[in-house]
């Protein structure tokens, strides 16, 4: 750590930073509180589980777990809209809860399982193939984050009600106004999760008969399925 | 070359009349198509935008903002933001490099402007230095370290009080003598003669409203990338107009040859014209520029989410209006002034719609600009915001003066130029369209849509059982793809598979332009949509027209389709002429027997039409590369295999569109939107329980994609409409909301259900008789609001947004 | 956002012996919602030089019902507060108030304490870049007074008499309408004399002191609580005005009211005329509508913001008639 602001006091003790005038008080009190401890982590470095994958990672206090995933993983699905929370479009889902990168530090996520779009694409959920399909996106900056939201969503609550995904959604802005797209393409893949929990192949080409696809009957159709417990 | 295509190509320049060559058969046009065509790469995360370009040894490049309306620095003292570890190169205003003007506007490549200046205007404007360090952080605490000694100006903020005589003046520069800036400029717009038309009348009104500043915000923050590779350069950028970025920078630095830059356009987190269309949108690209050169790195430049607020839309101001109209709701004479600030260029008359959409003889309409120490207001979702304003605020104040209902008044006027259905339906015929009543065919889908019949009730009078007042809404305006614009796009067959390539670099903000331009490539080639593809991101070297002005489809889908008819006519002329001349004699084509006239295309097969089983994919007649080469070898295998010539053409289209002067094209295809509120009468609150858009939009193409534009623009418009303002301190002139907690843009919840119709007319002069929509719906919704509101509470409220203090104020609550 | 010393606290007692090491430059994080969009908007003159981080304190997350008693840790984040079915059937305000705050990202982050500790949203004090050094931040002037004041207190300012930014939380006023009490590192404090306005302070918390939990009796049948929020958006903003009411009721007839409102004043403010007007009376239309004025009598609105009165009225009718048995 480059600009330790406390100057004075020299040795700090590495498993609970307590501080301590000269080296031999830090080892007495080492030897003496933290014996059986395994050796702390060196300092900056966190361990973390993203998308399955462990991770050891060097993170300075002020990053956040955006900029660690984005800039420094180049996991570029996580979008930066607002920078301050209030949009939605950085989502990563840490430990079951869609929660907004920007706003954590990386250091505290340090030991957490954290899943992105990444994740999710690569496990083939149906949410992928229904948003291209029923094209819930515009400039698709916004995206990923409504559909990570999605995600944690249909991990709770695998029979969503249109009132619960507009509620759940409710914290991701999208500038295009792309907002009545999302419930269809989630209920339609929560009945696709459903029948295929471990995920489906998808397809290079998309094989769906072009005139099928009407907005409303999708909708009702994935709206039955789900209340008739299909 | 096909010369018949060629010919038509021409005769579709300044295109005046219906399409004359449509299609007989759509396979893929007007359907929904089963996956949109960048709908896995965006919503698995994978489209990369500029704002995720990082390179190797790559620099980040922040700017100065000025901390006050209206200053010039005196002083700047760089040293200790020069010393701080990570910084790379502070770049000053009074840097040799830096001309005082250059070409760096995103929009057109005439207005010059400062790349670092040294007098700010607005709060927040980027001025007077740009610091490049390893990091986006260093940079930014590089610049709190910077020292400026300002001379603070005097500035003024009230677009109504700018034009008056002691007011200070905003931009002492440009304007010296006053901040009234478009005198004999697109300052009047005259039809008829309104005193006659107001002797005419019934009844006569005045009314004032005023529309308050808003913005773009787009998702993806202004931001760039320059690389220089030699005296070649490299950008990244991000904004709509990908070959001015080009032409703009070849202009630098003593001049780049054009094949020594190259641009790529990624995927756009919107700007919805905003942005991009500022004068200073390559200001950045000009100082990355400059510190690449010195440095030896890439350098990418960023704004942060403020500064994302750099300008606004071009409505802002107030508006006057004197209407005089019979008591059956015929329109005979509007009055109307108007003070708008800051337009970068002084764009249309805000009585501009009453000409061009309706049969009312007598307008007379002033249009000042004025400049104000806000930032630049540009087209943001479009130029025609303050027209849209004035043609809903005049039709409903119409009705509602004269106790009428609003969808009878606009088709008691609907016609153009001053001229009524008659003359208009002639001008349909004459110009070859079928004669249809766009505007009667919305209103009566609309109005069975949202249950108007039933629903409707004069002002204030419905109080629901929740307590809340329930209010109806109407407004429309004719569907627009105005202005002029031009495009080359190409398609080439590929080797091997047959599939085909669209190229055309454009910029991508998400319309789905690219799958509709695949749409009709493959109705026009007989090919599968799965075997098309484009991906607009790629330079080959030509360029499609930019998504703006509503006239993306309108002009690209003429040249795309040109590019189509000649490819598919060359591949029939392949298949059935032999190739290959040589010593050792010629090979025979795939079709000997056939001329190119008995063979058809479909599903990628090329068929005799007399014999569909006498058949060839297009795989086979283009054939497979070779071991060296892309051509197969002749002699392969010891077998005289048929080769083909390499298959491409281009297409490209001009238009001059209607905003053209000498081109009086009148508009034939209309739009008409409905709206339901709830309207708390003890809080103020507004809420939107049901909208519904009718559009005619000629044909539709990509019915998800127009779909798509009639949610957006309704959300896009509801935001505008109750809560989207952008807000300054009065004392001092800075901006106190720029960020997305208090610059409030819809949410989800923001809105009821969205009914999307849409109306094929046919009356569109783009091809197969499109027109646009994607600027439409955001333009009008806004101001749908105030005849809503009124509609459930009886007061008018012509101060938008309609925020609930403005609500409670009028019910004389506060 | 500048370097800070980032340190992971074990208990409780080292958290406090952390802020004592930094005397005044170290800041608790919780969620860290509020406290890192203030870094990153650089909006005080000085920086917290650590962040002492809570999260890594075991035990601090949980609702437990007990004797009658919840007692909530102050790590407990909003949305398990939304979720909790006996919150939600017996402190049903809180829940509410929980539900309704900020966005549903945002609950899964924010703490309870968190929530009532955060810092003011006035948008002087936070421009970027400390643009505005106001009273809030030890300088010398309010820009509110002048300035666009249309979401500022309605009741009056405070520091010096100078400063009309409101206190922002939804869940503050539900706490106080149910008499909550703040369990501290040193002490138990009533939740209606835990906010106090300061340079730099919302609460009363002395510089080393943390929160650690919140305890609620559980309200006595026969009694109801409720929770009304009213903003500009539907989800994500803060309250322009928000009230909690909880009401116990006997024979039809108001025995006892807590009424508090928040968004309207430098602290949550609790309506105590609101609460005279309806004791002993039942909640009627008339009542209610009469409580309502009393609410509000003393309102003392700035240039922009009087039609915030007329909401706050309305909001304590609309809580006392949600109470309605
Ligand atoms: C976009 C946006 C919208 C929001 N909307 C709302 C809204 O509608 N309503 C609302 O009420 N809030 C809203 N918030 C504020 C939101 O930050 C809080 O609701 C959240 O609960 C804060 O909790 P936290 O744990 O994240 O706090 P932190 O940011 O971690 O902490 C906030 C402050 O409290 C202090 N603190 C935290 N824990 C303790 C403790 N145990 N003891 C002593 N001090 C402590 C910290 O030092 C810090 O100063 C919004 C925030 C954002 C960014
Ligand atoms: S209201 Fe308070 S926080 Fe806002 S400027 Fe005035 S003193 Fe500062
Ligand atoms: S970028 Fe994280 S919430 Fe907006
Ligand atoms: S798709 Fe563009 S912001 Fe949502």
């Amino acid at each position: 750590m480059t600009d330790n602001p406390n100057k004075n006091s020299k040795y700090l003790c590495p498993y609970c930073s307590t501080q301590y005038q000269t080296f031999d008080d830090l080892k007495t009190h080492i030897l003496k509180d933290h014996k059986n401890e395994p050796i702390p982590a060196p300092e900056g470095m966190i361990a973390m589980t993203i998308n399955g994958g462990s991770y050891s990672l060097r993170a300075e206090p002020e990053l956040t777990l955006y900029d660690l995933i984005h800039d420094r993983l180049g996991l570029i699905g996580s979008k930066q809209f607002c920078d301050r929370g209030a949009c939605g479009s950085c989502t990563v889902i840490m430990e079951g809860r869609a929660i907004l990168s920007c706003m954590a530090l990386a250091v505290e996520c340090d030991g957490k399982q954290i899943e992105t779009i990444e994740g999710i694409a690569e496990a083939e959920h149906p949410l992928i193939e229904s948003y291209a399909k029923h094209h819930a996106m515009q400039c698709g900056y916004c995206t990923p984050g409504f559909v990570v939201t999605a995600k944690a969503l249909i991990d709770k609550n695998p029979a969503p009600a249109d009132n619960e995904i507009r509620e759940a959604l409710a914290g991701n802005l999208c500038r295009c106004g792309t907002y009545p797209q999302h419930p269809v393409a989630i209920l339609e893949a929560a009945v696709e999760k459903r029948k295929f929990p471990e995920g489906k192949k998808r397809s290079l080409k998309p094989t769906e008969d072009a005139d099928k696809l009407s907005f409303e009957a999708v909708k009702q159709d994935a709206l039955d399925k789900l209340k008739g417990g299909e | 070359m096909g010369s018949e295509e060629q010919t038509r190509m021409e005769e579709m320049f300044d295109n005046l009349r219906a399409d004359k060559y449509p299609l007989k058969e759509y396979t893929y046009i007007g359907k929904r198509i089963p996956r949109r065509i960048d709908g896995v790469v965006k919503a698995a995360g994978q489209a990369v935008y500029t704002m995720d370009v990082q390179l190797p040894g790559m620099l980040h490049m922040r700017f100065l903002t000025s901390p006050y309306p209206h200053a010039k620095i005196k002083n700047m003292d760089t040293g200790k933001a020069e010393k701080l570890p990570g910084v790379r190169t502070v770049l000053r205003y009074d840097d040799p490099e830096i001309p005082e003007f250059a070409p760096i506007s995103g929009h057109t490549p005439t207005a010059d402007e400062p790349p670092l200046p040294r007098i700010a205007h607005f709060q927040g404007e980027e001025v007077g230095a740009a610091v490049a360090a390893d990091t986006e952080t260093i940079a930014e605490q590089a610049l709190t370290l910077i020292k400026t000694d300002w001379e603070e100006r005097p500035f003024n903020l009230d677009t109504e009080a700018a034009p008056l005589q002691d007011t200070a003046i905003a931009n002492l520069e440009m304007y010296p003598d006053s901040n009234h800036i478009n005198e004999g400029l697109l300052d009047v717009l005259e039809l008829g003669d309104v005193e006659k038309g107001f002797a005419e009348a019934d009844k006569i009104f005045e009314f004032k409203s005023f529309r308050r500043l808003h913005t773009w915000v787009g998702p993806e923050r202004p931001c760039g990338v320059i690389k220089w590779n030699g005296d070649c350069i490299e950008a990244w950028v991000k904004q709509q107009r990908p070959h001015i970025a080009k032409r703009v920078i070849s202009k630098w630095f003593g001049g780049i040859p054009m094949n020594q830059i190259q641009v790529h356009c990624l995927s756009q987190g919107a700007s919805f014209g905003g942005w991009s269309q500022t004068n200073w949108n390559m200001g950045g690209h000009y100082c990355a520029a400059v510190i690449a050169r010195r440095t030896g790195r890439p350098v990418k430049w960023t704004f942060n989410r403020r500064e994302d607020f750099y300008g606004g839309s071009m409505d802002e101001g107030a508006y006057f209006y004197k209407v005089g109209a019979k008591e059956d709701g015929t329109i005979t004479a509007v009055w109307g002034d108007s003070i708008l600030s800051n337009q970068i260029y002084p764009v249309f008359n805000p009585l501009k719609h009453l000409v061009e959409n309706t049969r009312i003889p007598n307008i007379y309409c002033k249009h000042k600009v004025v400049m104000i120490n806000k930032g630049p207001t540009v087209p943001t979702r479009c130029e025609q915001n303050s027209a849209a304003h004035a043609f809903t605020m005049i039709f409903d104040h119409v009705a509602g003066e004269l106790g009428l209902d609003p969808t009878e008044v606009a088709l008691k006027n609907d016609g153009a130029d001053g001229h009524d259905m008659d003359w208009l339906n002639q001008q349909k015929a004459k110009r070859g369209f079928e004669v249809r009543d766009s505007l009667r065919e919305c209103v009566e889908k609309g109005k069975a849509a949202i249950g108007w019949d039933e629903k409707w009730h004069p002002p204030g009078e419905k109080k629901l059982a929740n307590g809340r007042m329930h209010g109806l809404g109407f407004t429309w305006t004719h569907e627009w793809d105005d202005s002029a614009g031009s495009s080359e796009m190409a398609i080439r067959i590929e080797r091997n598979d047959g599939t085909a390539t669209i190229l055309g670099m454009g910029c991508d903000n998400g319309v789905d332009a690219e799958s509709s331009y695949c749409q009709v490539a493959a109705d026009e080639l007989g090919m599968r949509l799965e075997d098309v593809h484009y991906n607009p991101q790629f330079d080959p070297g030509y360029f499609r027209m930019t998504p703006d002005s509503s006239t993306n489809m309108s002009i690209n889908g003429f040249a795309v389709r040109h590019a189509a008819r000649i490819l598919k006519k060359k591949i029939l002329e392949v298949a059935t002429t032999p190739v290959g001349k040589s010593q050792r004699g010629e090979f025979p084509p795939a079709f000997p027997d056939a001329g190119p006239e008995e063979l058809n295309i479909k599903d990628s097969v090329i068929f005799l039409k007399a014999d569909p089983e006498k058949k060839m994919p297009l795989s086979e007649l283009v054939g497979a590369s070779f071991n060296s080469g892309p051509l197969v070898d002749p002699e392969a295998l010891g077998v005289r295999t048929p080769f083909t010539v390499p298959l491409f053409a281009f297409g490209y289209h001009t238009q001059t569109g209607t905003y053209q002067p000498n081109q009086p094209r009148p508009r034939f295809c209309r739009q008409g939107h409905f709206m339901e509120v709830e309207v708390d009468t003890d809080t103020g609150q507004i809420i939107v329980t049901r909208v519904v858009n009718t559009n005619d939009v000629g044909k539709v193409i990509n019915r998800a994609s127009c779909e798509g534009q009639q949610y957006g623009g309704t959300y896009m418009g509801v935001g505008r409409g109750i809560s989207e303002e952008v807000i300054y301190d009065p004392v001092t002139g800075v901006m106190l909301n720029g960020n997305l907690l208090d610059y409030k843009i819809a949410t989800i919840l923001d809105s009821g259900p969205i009914d999307t119709i849409l109306i094929e007319s046919g009356m569109g002069y783009g091809p197969y008789g499109v027109v646009g929509i994607g600027e439409d719906i955001a333009t009008l919704i806004p101001t749908l609001l105030g005849p809503a509101v009124y509609n459930a509470i009886g007061v008018r409220i012509n101060d938008f947004p309609i925020t609930p203090d403005k609500i409670l104020t009028a019910l004389g609550k506060v | 956002m500048k370097r800070f010393v980032h340190i992971n606290a074990k208990t409780v007692e080292e958290a406090v012996s952390c802020l004592n090491r930094y005397g005044g430059k170290g800041s608790l994080i919780a969620g860290g919602t509020d406290l890192l969009g203030k870094m990153k908007d650089m909006i005080l003159p000085n920086y917290p030089e650590a962040l002492i981080n809570l999260k890594t304190i075991p035990g601090l997350d949980y609702i437990d019902e007990k004797d009658g008693l919840f007692t909530i840790g102050a790590l407990t984040r909003l949305q398990d507060i939304a979720d909790h079915p006996a919150l939600k059937d017996r402190c049903y305000a809180l829940a509410e108030a929980a539900r309704r705050t900020a966005s549903p990202h945002l609950r899964e982050m924010g703490t309870l304490a968190g929530n009532i500790c955060q810092d003011i949203r006035c948008w002087y004090y936070r421009n970027e870049n400390n643009r505005f050094p106001c009273l809030r931040k030890g300088g010398g002037r309010c820009y509110a007074i002048d300035g666009d004041n249309r979401y500022h207190s309605i009741f009056g300012g405070s520091v010096k008499k100078g400063c009309y930014a409101v206190h922002p939380s939804d869940t503050a006023p539900a706490l106080i309408a149910l008499n909550a009490k703040i369990i501290t590192s040193k002490r138990s404090i009533k939740a209606e004399d835990f906010f106090k306005v300061g340079v730099k302070t919302t609460t009363i918390l002395d510089s080393d002191e943390i929160v650690t939990g919140i305890q609620i009796r559980k309200p006595e049948n026969g009694s109801k609580s409720a929770f009304l929020k009213f903003a500009i958006r539907k989800s994500i903003d803060f309250p322009l005005v928000n009230a909690a009411a909880c009401i116990s009721s006997a024979g039809g007839k108001v025995t006892a009211a807590r009424i508090c409102l928040n968004a309207v004043y430098v602290k949550p403010y609790r309506a105590v005329k609101a609460e005279d007007a309806i004791i002993g009376k039942a909640i009627t239309e008339e009542n209610a509508a009469a409580a309502g004025e009393a609410a509000v009598v003393e309102a003392d609105p700035l240039p922009h913001n009087a039609y915030m009165v007329q909401i706050a009225k309305t909001l304590v009718i609309r809580t006392l008639l949600a109470c309605r048995e």
